[in-house]
């Protein structure tokens, strides 16, 4: 696509070649054939700028409501002596749950047109783009990273990549663009919330109540595992180690046996504001995140799902991704722990099952066995 | 956000938009010294605008003093001043090209933006274009090029200025002093800078493309096809001619010798046929029939044999075409010597590369165009009849017919003085140098020319004797030495005081041959002046110089070779011309023929050298099996011998030294990264053997406790190479070849285990 100075040169051109032609000017066919050959070389500068550099897409999901995540992308020249310049990199990241793929597209030509402008600027809303340049010289064999600082705005599955690789070098004549296929899918967990507690329920010590054998900072060993990266060297089971042949280790366990069991039900009847319904998930997700951090969290439950026993930090991760692409339930759910088929889910059947429900027109409340245990 | 591990420097932000700042004045101070040699009334602009192009260099906070109201006034200023120059001057490409001056002075008054840099670019290239157009000099070329070099340099600054505008923050007002980069410039720091950044590869490959442009441009000037529309330029028509000729249609004594003075090129000539170059080319431009005390004019009844004026290309002569090879003589006419094209005689056909008003008379040999052309005018002429006669059969039959009461149209031709005092003196010269008796006019023309180079010797500074009366008569009279002229005008009116018709014609006479673009080249010191005579016999006019030596009268029919051998010129300054006329030739007279001339050409050439390789294939083999089917003896054997030792040495010799001197040039500078070939062998070494080691041993386990712990010492050194410190490395040629032996070996060991 020729630019501002191209399409100027290019009229140049038009205009030096018709006087050219009109007056058999020589010099008017000699400034023609330089300006073609300026355009010429163009091209050939800006396809030898590109040529042999390479990119990858980097960042580590998930990524967080309101949180600054880094879209990194590594960039190598391969070129044996020529630097690279003046690039830019177009990413965009769009929120997948606007897409609705189950609906028929519909014809812009039938289209009103406003509801096409509509549906376009929605479109354009849910997606954000950036623009990002190469600042200074990609040296031959050398390598460089650009980075995108992303701000979710919505939680959901977000898909994020590289539009296209641009370059207005080496004259500004032309903008080359490439379309890239350099896309990745992400997890966009819900917001922490700042929420109220009440004492009640936290307060509250049961004696001789259900003791749930989980991992925890506590003195007493809970179990081996294998090492990962970045356990503690301290935590290492020699002895065990040296039997096994592999590094192995400690997991304690978590101090007190008291915790809490999530249940969350999401029938539209009960939330029927989508406000109060992403306050609701902002909510559920903070709170489940407290109490791991604290070790109390015991499992949680959506709906009539079966409860999930939270043991790591992957179970936590695997409900906050559940969090993440919740909606509102269109049929109701069992009463109070009942599921279709009649059956109590094993949360409900336990002590210390938080359960939420609206406070008000926007507030959200969160009940321990019946008990106003935190506010948002 | 980005970034980069950099590894030579990089030239900052600030850096950049100073060498921005540098090209767009050196692109300024290009495109306005076109108006040196432009001829338009522009010099006190150029001056003004090159004086404060050169100071906002030097001083870049300059433009930040300039209070604001310039900036506001400036656009309603420049265009009054426009209109108000085409108001009094009514030039329309004058007051462009002043308006085009005043709006790169402005440019340079203020700190440039994006757009009006590409302003500057095509404000500039107007200029040179204009330049170029009006003048199809060959400083053109020249300046056309650096323009395009330093042009793409600007635009190259440019993009990654702007890329590097990009990520920095916004600038929510414009400041009020100058920008950052104007208060910190040090040129010489700068120029330090530049050349740390530049990798002489990159400077290198920069240099390549740029040649290929002009390659590429070159082909494209070729390629592009080419269509006759007769139009005459277009430019030309848009400025007033102003005349910087000796050769007008009114000469006093002393102007041609004047014109002397100056050794510039006048006239370029291309010959097909070096043979029919006559030994004593006189380059006919004018005749000047009426006289009146020193001063020659052409008269009016001369002009009226002009015919025209037309507007065409093409000129029918009167000369008979003649059997054989057409012979064309191109002719480069410079700007500023006249608007009488020059001719060696009668022709049977003129073409000019572009449409032409002219008159034309062909009885007299007088080509006028109708302006004084400001650009060099080319013109080809087939069929040149050169030699020292010109018929002129209308005159002849009026002059036969003179006695009958008839126009006076030819009056000046024979008219001799007025004063009776002067009349009798030139009777008394005339009978001394012809004799009494009537003789025909060339034995009259021999004796008139002897007489003359008897009493007069020849200077380009002669002194007339001062008196009363006409003042060639005083010089004829007395014997002091005279030039071109005083011969010339003292010849004509001898003859006609002896009832012959004559003339002055003006021109150049002779002429160099340029040994190196095999070309005449006629200057304006060969400018001359001669007479022509009426022969009633043969109804022509004869050429009679009075300052031609008679030896060379016998070999006015000599041509060719021979009398070219006398006027090569291989001096540097022919050098120089022979440059000029490669540019008339194959670049401003380059048309439609010429483009078929140059298929025609590649085609042959083409052919040609396919039949000379497919020869030289042939004759090569042919040898080749002569020499095999030759008997064999030892000389021959060990002929083969040494060829093979030969082949063997040089490749040791690359092993042993080449390979590592390229090597070691590849090898980076101290304290860069790039990347080294010889750790790169080494690790291609390492994982070759260890390819090798585990298709030797039966588990990739084993072959790596193999490499790394019981592997030959050469493993240690090869990643000695690979990741050690330079000082700590052995001698890697000997490492390589160890590596060598032991890559041998665990192949080795790998078939026999199989």
């Amino acid at each position: 696509m020729p630019t501002l100075p191209g399409t100027v040169l290019i009229g140049l051109s038009f205009g030096i070649g018709t006087a050219a032609y009109n007056s058999s000017s020589n010099i008017l066919f000699i400034t023609l054939s330089l300006l073609l050959a300026c355009l010429i070389l163009s091209g050939v500068l800006s396809w030898l700028n590109l040529r042999r550099v390479t990119w990858r897409l980097q960042f580590a999901p998930p990524l967080r409501v309101g949180h600054d995540a880094t879209v990194a992308l590594e960039l190598r020249n391969g070129k044996s002596f020529l630097p690279t310049y003046g690039l830019w990199f177009e990413f965009a990241a769009r929120d997948l749950a606007t897409t609705k793929t189950h609906e028929a597209p519909e014809s812009t030509i039938t289209g009103r047109g406003l509801d096409v402008r509509a549906m376009l600027a929605q479109a354009e809303k849910a997606e954000q783009r950036r623009r990002l340049p190469l600042v200074g010289r990609l040296d031959p064999q050398g390598e460089g990273r650009v980075e995108w600082v992303l701000k979710p705005e919505k939680r959901g599955r977000m898909r994020v990549g590289l539009v296209s690789v641009g370059s207005l070098f080496p004259f500004g004549f032309l903008r080359k663009e490439i379309g890239t296929e350099l896309l990745s899918e992400a997890i966009v967990w819900p917001a922490p919330i700042e929420y109220r507690r009440m004492g009640v329920a936290t307060a509250r010590r049961v004696a001789g109540g259900e003791r749930v054998a989980r991992a925890g900072l506590g003195g007493d060993l809970f179990a081996l595992r294998r090492y990962a990266v970045g356990d503690s060297h301290r935590l290492i089971h020699w002895k065990a180690s040296a039997r096994t042949g592999q590094l192995l280790v400690r997991q304690l366990a978590a101090e007190s046996a008291e915790g809490y069991s999530l249940w969350l039900r999401t029938d539209a009847g009960m939330w029927p504001h989508p406000e109060q319904f992403e306050i609701l998930v902002s909510f559920v997700a903070t709170l489940a995140e407290d109490l791991f951090r604290t070790g109390r969290l015991l499992g949680v439950a959506i709906d009539g799902e079966p409860p999930v026993a939270v043991r790591r930090v992957h179970d936590l991760e695997l409900f906050l991704d559940k969090l993440a692409v919740l909606q509102p339930a269109a049929e109701a759910i069992a009463p109070e722990g009942v599921a279709d088929d009649g059956s109590k889910p094993h949360a409900v059947a336990r002590r210390h099952v938080m359960t939420f429900a609206p406070n008000g027109a926007l507030g959200v409340a969160a009940y321990v066995d019946g008990e106003q245990a935190a506010l948002t | 956000m980005a970034s980069i591990s950099p590894r030579r420097p990089q030239l900052t932000f600030e850096e950049l938009l100073q060498v921005r700042w540098l090209l767009g004045g050196a692109l300024t101070l290009l495109a306005l010294w076109t108006v040196f040699y432009m001829d338009i009334e522009a010099w006190t602009l150029m001056g003004l605008a090159t004086a404060v192009t050169v100071a906002v260099l030097v001083w870049p906070t300059l433009p930040s003093h300039l209070p604001g109201w310039v900036h506001t006034a400036a656009f309603p200023a420049i265009v009054a001043f426009f209109a108000a120059d085409l108001w009094l001057y009514t030039e329309v490409l004058p007051a462009m090209v002043r308006l085009d001056v005043l709006l790169l002075l402005y440019r340079n008054v203020g700190y440039r933006q994006r757009r009006d840099d590409l302003q500057v670019v095509v404000l500039g290239l107007f200029l040179i274009v204009v330049a170029g157009v009006l003048t199809v000099s060959l400083a053109f070329a020249a300046q056309i090029l650096i323009y395009t070099g330093i042009a793409l340099a600007f635009l190259l600054t440019l993009t990654l200025s702007e890329a590097a505008a990009t990520t920095r923050p916004p600038v929510s007002a414009p400041p009020a002093g100058p920008p950052a980069w104007a208060t910190q410039v040090q040129w010489r720091q700068l120029f330090r800078r530049v050349t740390a950044v530049a990798d002489w590869r990159v400077v290198l490959t920069g240099g390549l493309l740029f040649v290929g442009v002009v390659l590429i441009s070159a082909l494209l000037f070729l390629a592009i096809p080419r269509f006759q529309l007769e139009n005459s330029m277009f430019l030309d028509r848009l400025i007033s001619k102003r005349s910087k000729s000796g050769f007008s249609d009114t000469i006093r004594i002393g102007e041609v010798t004047d014109i002397q003075q100056d050794t510039s090129v006048a006239l370029s000539v291309d010959v097909t046929d070096r043979a029919q170059i006559p030994a004593a080319p006189y380059w006919r431009m004018l005749v000047l029939d009426q006289y009146d005390n020193g001063t020659f004019k052409f008269s009016a009844g001369l002009r009226r044999e002009l015919s025209g004026p037309r507007t065409t290309s093409v000129l029918r002569g009167e000369a008979k075409p003649r059997l054989g090879e057409p012979v064309f003589w191109t002719f480069y006419f410079e700007s500023g010597v006249s608007r009488y094209l020059p001719l060696l005689g009668h022709f049977e056909e003129l073409r000019f590369r572009e449409a032409q008003n002219f008159r034309f008379a062909t009885t007299l040999g007088v080509l006028e165009l109708r302006e004084e052309p400001v650009t060099m005018t080319a013109y080809r002429v087939e069929g040149f009849n050169p030699g020292p006669t010109l018929p002129d059969p209308v005159f002849a039959q009026r002059w036969r017919n003179r006695e009958r009461p008839a126009t006076t149209y030819w009056t000046p031709q024979t008219r001799t003085l007025t004063g009776e005092t002067d009349r009798a003196t030139l009777t008394r010269l005339m009978r001394e140098a012809a004799g009494e008796r009537a003789v025909p006019a060339t034995e009259f023309a021999n004796r008139a020319k002897a007489w003359l180079r008897q009493r007069h010797d020849y200077t380009l500074s002669p002194r007339i004797p001062p008196g009363d009366g006409d003042p060639l008569v005083r010089w004829m009279a007395s014997r002091e030495a005279g030039h071109c002229e005083l011969f010339a005008g003292s010849f004509v009116l001898l003859a006609r005081s002896a009832g012959f018709p004559a003339r002055v014609a003006t021109g150049f006479r002779g002429g160099t041959w340029n040994a190196y673009s095999n070309n005449f080249t006629i200057r304006n010191s060969d400018a001359h002046a001669w007479a022509e005579i009426f022969d009633e016999v043969s109804g022509s006019w004869l050429r009679a110089d009075p300052l031609e030596a008679p030896t060379n009268a016998r070999a006015e029919e000599t041509r060719g070779e021979a009398s070219l051998a006398a006027r090569m010129d291989r001096s540097w300054s022919a050098r120089l011309d022979s440059l000029r006329v490669f540019w008339y030739r194959r670049i401003v007279n380059f048309d439609q023929r010429s483009q078929a001339d140059t298929m025609k050409a590649l085609k042959t050439a083409t052919e040609d050298s396919g039949r000379r390789a497919r020869l030289a294939l042939e004759d090569t083999m042919r040898r080749l099996k002569e020499w095999f089917s030759s008997p064999w003896d030892a000389k021959r054997l060990a002929g083969i011998c040494a060829f093979v030792a030969a082949i063997a040495g040089m490749h040791w010799v690359w092993r042993e030294f080449g390979r590592g001197y390229w090597r070691r040039m590849r090898t980076p500078r101290r304290g860069t990264r790039a990347p080294d070939p010889i750790r790169d062998e080494a690790g291609r070494w390492l994982a070759r053997l260890a390819e090798a080691e585990l298709a030797a041993t039966e588990s990739r386990d084993l072959a790596v406790r193999e490499i790394g712990v019981g592997a030959p010492p050469v493993i240690g050194d090869l990643q000695r190479l690979r990741f050690g410190s330079r000082a700590t490395w052995p001698p890697p040629e000997r490492v390589f070849r160890a590596a060598r032996q032991a890559l041998r070996e665990s192949r080795r060991r790998a078939k026999v285990r199989r």
